[in-house]
């Protein structure tokens, strides 16, 4: 117990790197991914193009694959970011991809009722998009959304693997070097107990927002 | 361009290898993983309540905890306590055991969403539990989420680049060490390419066994 | 005369009393309607009959074999829970919805519990489900799954399944409830055609015609009580209770 203690605050300052990255990303994300799935609903041809290679490309290769090119490959360019820079370009990128497909089949699911619907009351393009069909799309792609959420907060753990002090690494760090088994368990308990409060606060978010389904 | 072709030609059987390690830790992880959530689906449905509480801590512990932190604890941590694993063997238990609690959620939600006369319509012409079960629900359930199943299949694709973290030679771990020996982001691309390959085709097959399996819908 | 159901039925969802202390005989070759407003427990009465849900007080019993006693009575459960089982295998039922197995053909369905259950051979199942299946008029129709098929279709084949089994006793819970209404009239002509063989069966329907022209008797359900049981003549022309006189002009 007393040992639970001693390592408890190196865990706590993982978990803290773990919930910054992880709060930077979504804040990013949903706005990101929105103007994308609408790039790709209703952009120019050559913007659809781009976007599909890019969905296709992100969702389509392993997240530690991009997050090693981004942050070991990009020097090669000569680009050199900070880690965290790196690492969150690289987690947005990737979830983003995720959360442009979801929202892009929320929007494709609206029914085309609604585009007429708003066409013959006189509504611009614009205006159909962002007064009926993006408010309607936000909360069908809600759920979607939100088992996104839940998994790139389990996928924040990656960054351990270059190095970054996350509670995972942090974990792995006491274990090695303590050589007792406890911080893992701690770290366990720790990644329970955040993404059952974030099940607990989607579902709440959920269900406020299905009300008029 | 041909000092590039060369060089790909150079470097590709290396990550081709890594690449038979990786395929070998997806078979082995399906072949357990997809027998192991039906049958813990089951018994989330129909067991005893005893089975039911040790597969829901089951579920929640594997679904709620990070693949790697599973992995560092299968593969720093067992040690700790006195138990030593084959790399591969620890490999694929700990991804066996994430995939199938995964799966079985699947399954169950795919179990629970059949509707109910099915079972009304098969006690009234005398069927056992179990036969409704075997000839009736599963089945149903089996076609129900195969969409689902097959993207954790694709996903899993992905997932196997873990490994590279924990020191096994799989194909991005191969593809990383040639980057930094060679300081060179080609093998990276060629893994890019690589995955990309194999999730697509993956991707397309199992379009083609959806299809083949919703012609009843 | 054949005793086929007699049973007494207390039953209550919750606090609610469904049935209270419903008592009804059945005679072989008798063809009972039973009738009456939502809610007044006719379709739970009928599903108490085959176990689909459990009675609190009462008991149930069927060709001279208790299957079922419940609560503070006398009657009690004599025979083997494999007699039992046997028992209710003598039932056969159809569903407002259906319920036909979506992933089998019609022949797949009106197969299967033969094979499960009776445990004979496919090919004499293969025969006895085309049988069947010419008998409701479906015999062109036996490949196609239950997703191509209409909803009188669907309801024929379920009749057919459930006559594969060779019950004594049919159970029909407002079989035509759940159709269009051009579709109804195929699926009474086959009830009409098991009442011609002299099957005996209880039907729960809103159909007022059809209950006249082939019931042996009706029986009126209001709020878990019988409030009359006669003979269809009688019944339009002449209810007795004032509730069922409203509900026939409601009906009518």
């Amino acid at each position: 117990m007393e040992y639970v203690l001693t390592i408890l605050p190196i865990l706590m300052k993982g978990l803290k790197l773990s919930l910054t990255v992880y709060v930077i990303v979504i804040s990013l994300v949903f706005p990101l991914a929105t103007l994308a799935a609408i790039g790709k609903v209703s952009g120019p041809r050559v913007l659809k193009r781009i976007l599909f290679l890019y969905t296709w490309i992100w969702r389509g290769t392993p997240l530690l694959l991009q997050l090693f090119f981004i942050y070991f490959g990009l020097p090669y360019f000569d680009i050199n970011l900070s880690p965290l820079v790196s690492v969150i370009i690289a987690f947005v990128l990737n979830v983003g991809a995720y959360e442009t497909e979801i929202i892009r089949a929320g929007i494709e699911s609206i029914d085309k009722g609604q585009y007429e619907a708003a066409k013959a009351l006189g509504m611009t393009n614009v205006q159909t998009m962002r007064r009926i069909i993006i408010p309607q799309t936000i909360r069908r792609v809600l759920p979607a959304t939100c088992s996104e959420a839940l998994l790139t907060f389990k996928d924040t753990a990656l960054v351990a693997a270059i190095g970054m002090g996350d509670l995972l690494r942090s974990a792995k760090e006491v274990v090695t070097t303590d050589f007792r088994i406890t911080a893992f368990f701690i770290a366990f308990i720790i990644y329970l107990f955040i993404s059952s409060i974030l099940v607990l606060v989607f579902s709440r978010l959920e269900r406020k927002y299905s009300i008029y389904e | 361009m041909m000092d590039h072709m060369e060089y790909i030609l150079n470097i590709l059987p290396f990550i081709l290898s890594g690449l038979k390690l990786t395929a070998k830790i997806y078979v082995a992880t399906l072949v357990i993983a997809l027998p192991l959530g039906l049958l813990a689906a089951i018994g989330k449905v129909s067991g005893s309540q005893f089975i039911k509480k040790v597969l829901f801590l089951y579920t929640w512990i594997w679904r709620g905890t990070p693949l790697l932190l599973q992995l560092f604890f299968m593969f720093y941590g067992l040690p700790v306590i006195g138990i030593r694993l084959s790399p591969f063997a620890a490999a694929t238990i700990t991804y066996a055991l994430n995939y199938g609690a995964y799966l079985t959620e699947i399954f169950r939600g795919g179990i629970e969403s059949i509707d109910k006369g099915q079972y009304e319509a098969a006690k009234a012409l005398g069927m056992s539990y179990a036969q409704t079960m075997r000839r009736i629900i599963i089945p149903q359930t089996v076609r129900r989420v195969l969409p689902t199943t097959c993207s954790e299949a694709v996903n899993l694709v992905k997932d196997t680049a873990l490994l590279a973290v924990l020191g096994m030679p799989d194909l991005l771990r191969i593809a990383t060490q040639i980057f930094t020996r060679d300081f060179n982001i080609t093998p990276f691309v060629v893994a890019f390419v690589l995955y990309l390959i194999i999730s697509s085709v993956l991707v397309k097959l199992f379009g083609k066994l959806e299809k083949m399996y919703s012609i009843y819908e | 005369m054949t005793m086929m159901i007699r049973m007494y039925i207390h039953k209550y969802f919750g606090s609610l009393h469904v049935l209270k202390g419903v008592s009804l005989e059945v005679t072989k070759g008798e063809i009972v309607a039973i009738i009456g407003p939502s809610g007044s427990g006719k379709s739970t009465l009928l599903r108490c009959m085959n176990q689909l849900e459990r009675i609190d007080q009462g008991f149930i019993e069927i060709e001279g074999i208790v299957v079922e006693a419940a609560g503070d009575i006398d009657v009690k459960i004599t025979a083997t829970s494999q007699e039992v089982r046997a028992t209710y295998r003598k039932m056969g039922m159809v569903f407002q919805s259906f319920n036909l197995f979506p992933h089998m053909t019609a022949l797949g369905n009106v197969m299967e519990a033969p094979i499960s259950v009776n445990k004979v051979t496919k090919a004499a199942a293969v025969q006895i489900a085309e049988k069947q299946l010419a008998k409701v008029g479906l015999l062109d129709k036996k490949d196609a799954f239950p997703s191509k098929l209409s909803g009188g279709q669907k309801q024929r084949v379920a009749i057919a399944r459930a006559l594969a089994m060779n019950p004594d006793i049919m159970l029909f819970d407002e079989p035509t409830s759940a159709l269009d209404p051009e579709l109804v009239g195929e699926v009474l002509s086959v009830i009409k055609k098991l009442a011609q063989e002299h099957m005996t069966m209880l039907i729960v329907t809103h159909e007022m015609g059809f209950a006249k022209e082939i019931a042996d008797r009706v029986i009126f359900m209001d709020e878990g009580e019988i409030l009359e049981d006669s003979v269809p003549k009688e019944f339009f022309e002449n209810p007795r209770h004032p509730r069922i006189k409203t509900f026939l002009e409601k009906m009518l």
